[in-house]
């Protein structure tokens, strides 16, 4: 055999090796898997649980609340980034919350509030500079669009959260991750047969594909500039 | 492609080294795009602050928007800021504005790096020695209060650039109360003369011209499309020029020795030799022949001959520009600062109006401008003269107490003036100063100020369009050094030391805004809304338009007194005229530290950060000096040395060095790029008005044997295609029309 052909022999078998590998990986599942990241030490320990958790029944001063993730982050569905809601925010309704105001988390948070200085968070789920995810059109696409509940859209990518204190990241939110959602089939045509959201654009490079159950499926959008701008 | 001999060659040979670096390197790739995962993701690192309070507009990744007022230079075009999380991002003009239509040049462009810049002085600094020792606001205002005791009127001065609105107003004040008279206004590149000779011609010190109604724009050296008045609004205008009345494309006739960019644009370029733009002038009403009276008697003499051999220009073309100017009616003529920059600048600026006048222009394309009812806010406006007054009073050890503000004298003073030494005679000096610029490193006491975007002030441009206006600057955001105060809090500290009972009522400067504009209201427009309404309308609008008062254009431009002086003879020992170049984006050098403007080539040679000396190819030839070579530059003042750049925009017995750049302070982005032909500038003074004829510096040239490459975008990177033929070109004697269609 001829030696040039070697190392292209040698690269395109490599290629066909881990494409394979990737084609045999069947398609995700809707609840995709978990990793975990670090547990991150907050100046105050918030406890998501308490907030956004399922109502006890038997004992109402143990379950959560059941309040809407959006009460607090309320930049999300209005902007890409999310955000971290205002101090204001919190003392809106705890100055009205007396049984709980000389908890020691609650004592901290007054602290920040009479100093008028604002909590230094620390960031969990950081994406890269040159990826500019937006918080804004999944809401408009999951929430408002396509009604699904609050908790299981945001949980897409940030997981189970109202089972959590402090918010740990429990998606990867790497680039293969969210082009495993990118490329499921999901409807791309609201009621009326009006394209759901900015994506008419991205329609004419690639024709949806109508499936047995005559909703129109596509891809999510997967175009590199829709991240990386 | 591999032929076969190479295959030949190659086959039986075992994996050798390359083959085996070969794969080494597409694993490395490999490694390294695999670890393009989950290690990028910093959780936890980084700090996420929240607002405490965040009114219901503010929302992290949405802009929101604030109008305002360009501080760049004094046209005063109106702002629109772009602020995100609190920082001020982007500029824009504000579309509301009579004067920029919101349409922003470069240098206002850069404004944020003004306010961004990282060499910013951030607390009150107090001389020891050769530092500046830290000191608290108490203290610097103690200390000021101190120096002023028992000192008189007369031996205290006020240096500042061109200021107008309230903090006018307001500075009017504070000096009034030192019982001194001494505030000179200093901007070293301003249309000192023509001001003046416009106040002869027309009445006032600077008419409304109307680029849109004029066919014809004669431009004697006005650089109005790049620096000159308003360039921002005279672009517009010039655009409606071009598409012309009646579908007639106007036509731009540019004359100086020395091509602006304006120049540049011109559909007719004209080289006269340095200061004979007057002559030119006369020679045109002669040629054009409809000159009666005095008139005709002045400019009798000034045939086409004689103006051909004094001005440089050609017999045809000066037939040529008066049959246009003839057949195309009205149009404008104006002086700008290539034709004021000489001993006989008045007169220049007299001739040229003349030729206004001749061709009944005033009143069709100059107009009376409109002013603002309120006299003491109108700017307060100065040139060198100005300087000069305070550079021979200091001379004299007459000032024990000097301030300066925004002006940068020990930079920009002509050489021969020497400023510097003469300044140090001042017994306390107190620079109000953004950065540490070449006059503040010699003052005593240096106090930070806000920036453009952090402070408050009102502004009233001298050249104002349709209507009168004043335009409101508002903090864009919140101050980013904790310790930098607004001139207006300044001056109303220091003025509560005299007169504390009349001002006990303001406790701040926007306190005093807002109580003056209200005050006013109803001439403001405001008459029959509340207080609250009015200010926050005010505010959001970003300007407050007036009817204004239009005057009558009451002078004539008059034969009388015009007197041009013979050409000057020729100087052996320095036998050029040293043109000083003010560039679009750097002017006066005020702004040099912002580095957008450093990196922007330049419109006509396309050099970025640094200096250059441009010389006619003819005479480069003649000396024996090709492009990048070092030169020295002297005049009877004094000598600098920089690079070479050919260009055949200059008149050849003329050299020019752009100003703004060679600064020896004004941190990082300034210190130490290019030279500062300032430094070797003659004091030479128009004779009529008394400032300072920049263009009479005569110079020499003098090779020092070395050479640099000249950083430009035009040449080997940008012009030469090296053969690829990115944009084929061919001479246009071989071209034929009829096939290239």
């Amino acid at each position: 055999m001829y030696r040039f052909l070697r190392l292209p022999v040698l690269l395109v078998g490599f290629f066909m090796a881990a494409s394979s590998y990737a084609a045999s990986n069947s398609q995700p599942a809707l609840t995709t898997e978990d990793a975990l990241g670090p547990q991150v030490v907050q100046p105050i320990e918030f406890p998501h649980n308490r907030h956004a958790g399922l109502h006890d029944a038997s004992d109402p001063t143990k379950g959560g609340m059941e309040i809407n993730c959006q009460y607090c982050h309320t930049y999300a569905r209005r902007s890409a980034v999310a955000g971290i809601p205002p101090l204001q925010k919190c003392i809106g309704c705890h100055q009205n919350i007396e049984s709980v105001r000389n908890k020691s988390r609650i004592v901290e948070l007054f602290k920040y509030w009479d100093a008028k200085k604002a909590v230094p968070w620390k960031k969990v789920h950081d994406l890269p500079d040159f990826v500019r995810f937006n918080h804004e059109r999944h809401i408009k696409r999951f929430i408002e669009q396509q009604d699904r509940p609050v908790q299981e859209a945001c949980g897409y990518c940030h997981g189970d959260v109202k089972e959590m204190t402090v918010a740990r990241r429990q998606k990867p939110l790497a680039m293969g991750w969210c082009a495993s959602c990118h490329e499921k089939d999901h409807p791309v045509v609201a009621e009326g047969g009006t394209p759901i959201a900015g994506q008419a654009y991205w329609y004419s490079f690639q024709k949806p594909a109508a499936a047995q159950d005559a909703n129109t499926k596509a891809r999510g959008p997967n175009d590199c500039w829709q991240c990386h701008k | 492609m591999i032929d076969s001999g190479s295959v030949k060659q190659l086959a039986g040979h075992p994996f050798d080294r390359r083959d085996f670096l070969k794969v080494l390197g597409w694993s490395g790739a490999a490694v390294a795009l695999s670890g393009c995962g989950n290690t990028s993701i910093e959780d936890g690192k980084e700090t996420v602050v929240s607002y405490v309070e965040a009114n219901d507009y503010m929302v992290p990744g949405i802009g929101v928007y604030y109008n305002s007022t360009c501080a760049q230079c004094d046209a005063g075009c109106s702002i629109n800021g772009r602020v995100r999380e609190g920082r001020v991002l982007k500029l824009e003009g504000n579309p509301d504005s009579a004067i920029n239509k919101g349409k922003l040049c470069g240098l206002g462009q850069a404004g944020v790096q003004h306010h961004y810049n990282p060499d910013r002085v951030r607390e009150p600094l107090l001389r020891n020695g050769n530092k500046g020792e830290t000191i608290s606001w108490d203290k610097a205002y103690a200390l000021i209060a101190e120096k002023l005791s028992g000192v008189k009127g007369e031996e205290i001065a006020f240096l500042s650039g061109g200021v107008s609105g309230h903090l006018k107003a307001l500075l009017g004040n504070y000096l009034d109360s030192l019982g001194t008279k001494n505030h000179f206004v200093y901007e070293a590149v301003a249309p000192g003369v023509v001001r003046a000779a416009n106040v002869k011609a027309y009445g006032v010190e600077m008419p409304r011209y109307r680029f849109d109604k004029a066919q014809v724009v004669l431009s004697f050296g006005a650089d109005f499309l790049g620096s000159w008045v308003s360039p921002v609004h005279f672009s517009q205008q010039y655009a409606q020029f071009r598409k012309g009345v009646n579908g007639q494309r106007g036509v731009l006739v540019q004359v100086e020795s020395k091509m602006t960019l304006t120049g540049a644009n011109a559909d007719r370029w004209l080289a006269v030799k340095p200061g004979t733009e007057g002559v030119l002038a006369l020679g045109i009403i002669n040629a054009l022949g409809i000159a009666t009276g005095e008139v005709a008697e002045l400019v009798k003499g000034y045939d086409r001959a004689r103006v051909s051999s004094e001005t440089g220009v050609a017999p045809g073309q000066i037939d040529k520009i008066a049959a246009l100017l003839k057949l195309r009616s009205p149009s404008l003529v104006l002086a700008g600062s290539a034709a004021e920059g000489y001993a006989h600048g008045s007169q220049n600026a007299a001739a040229i109006h003349l030729l206004n006048q001749v061709l009944g222009n005033v009143g069709k394309t100059v107009e009376a401008p409109v002013s603002v009812p309120f006299p003491q806010m109108a700017p307060a406006k100065g040139n060198t003269a100005a300087l000069k007054t305070l550079n021979d009073g200091l001379a004299a050890g007459k000032y024990k107490v000097l301030f300066n503000f925004a002006a940068n004298p020990v930079f920009t003073a002509p050489g021969a003036f020497k400023f510097k030494d003469n300044l140090a005679k001042a017994g306390f000096k107190v620079a109000f100063a953004h950065y540490l610029d070449e006059t503040a490193l010699q003052a005593d006491l240096v106090l930070p100020l806000d920036s453009a975007m952090e402070d408050w002030g009102t502004q009233v441009p001298e050249y104002m369009t349709e209507g009168a206006q004043i335009n409101i600057q508002q903090p864009l955001m919140e101050r980013l050094h904790a310790n930098t105060r607004g001139m207006g809090d300044i001056v109303l500290t220091l003025i509560k030391q005299r007169r504390a009972d009349e001002y006990k009522a303001f406790e701040d400067y926007y306190a005093y805004l807002r109580g003056a504009m209200l005050q006013n209201k109803g001439a403001l427009g405001g008459g029959g809304v509340d207080d609250d309404t009015f200010w926050n309308e005010t505010l959001t609008q970003g300007i407050v338009k007036l009817a204004g008062s239009t005057g009558t254009l009451t002078a004539h431009a008059a034969a009388a007194g015009l007197t041009l002086p013979a050409p000057a003879a020729s100087d052996e020992q320095y036998p050029l005229h040293l043109i000083p170049g003010v560039t679009a984006s750097l002017r006066d050098g005020r702004h040099t530290n912002q580095p957008w403007l450093q990196e922007s080539p330049d419109p006509l040679t396309t050099i970025v950060w640094d200096s250059w000396v441009e010389v006619h190819p003819k005479k480069a030839t003649e000396l024996g000096i090709v492009e990048g070579d070092i030169v020295e530059v002297t005049s009877k003042t004094g000598s600098v040395k920089a690079q070479v750049y050919l260009f055949p925009g200059i008149h050849p017995e003329a050299i020019s060095i752009p100003v703004g750049r060679g600064h020896d302070a004004m941190g990082r982005y300034a210190k130490g790029y290019g030279v500062n032909p300032f430094q070797i500038m003659d004091a030479v003074f128009d004779a009529a008005t008394g400032e300072l004829a920049m263009h009479e510096t005569r110079v020499n040239i003098k090779k020092t044997g070395q050479r640099v490459l000249v950083v430009k975008d035009e040449g080997s990177a940008g012009a030469l295609q090296m053969g690829r033929k990115i944009a084929a070109r061919v001479s246009t004697d071989q071209v034929d029309l009829s096939k290239e269609v």
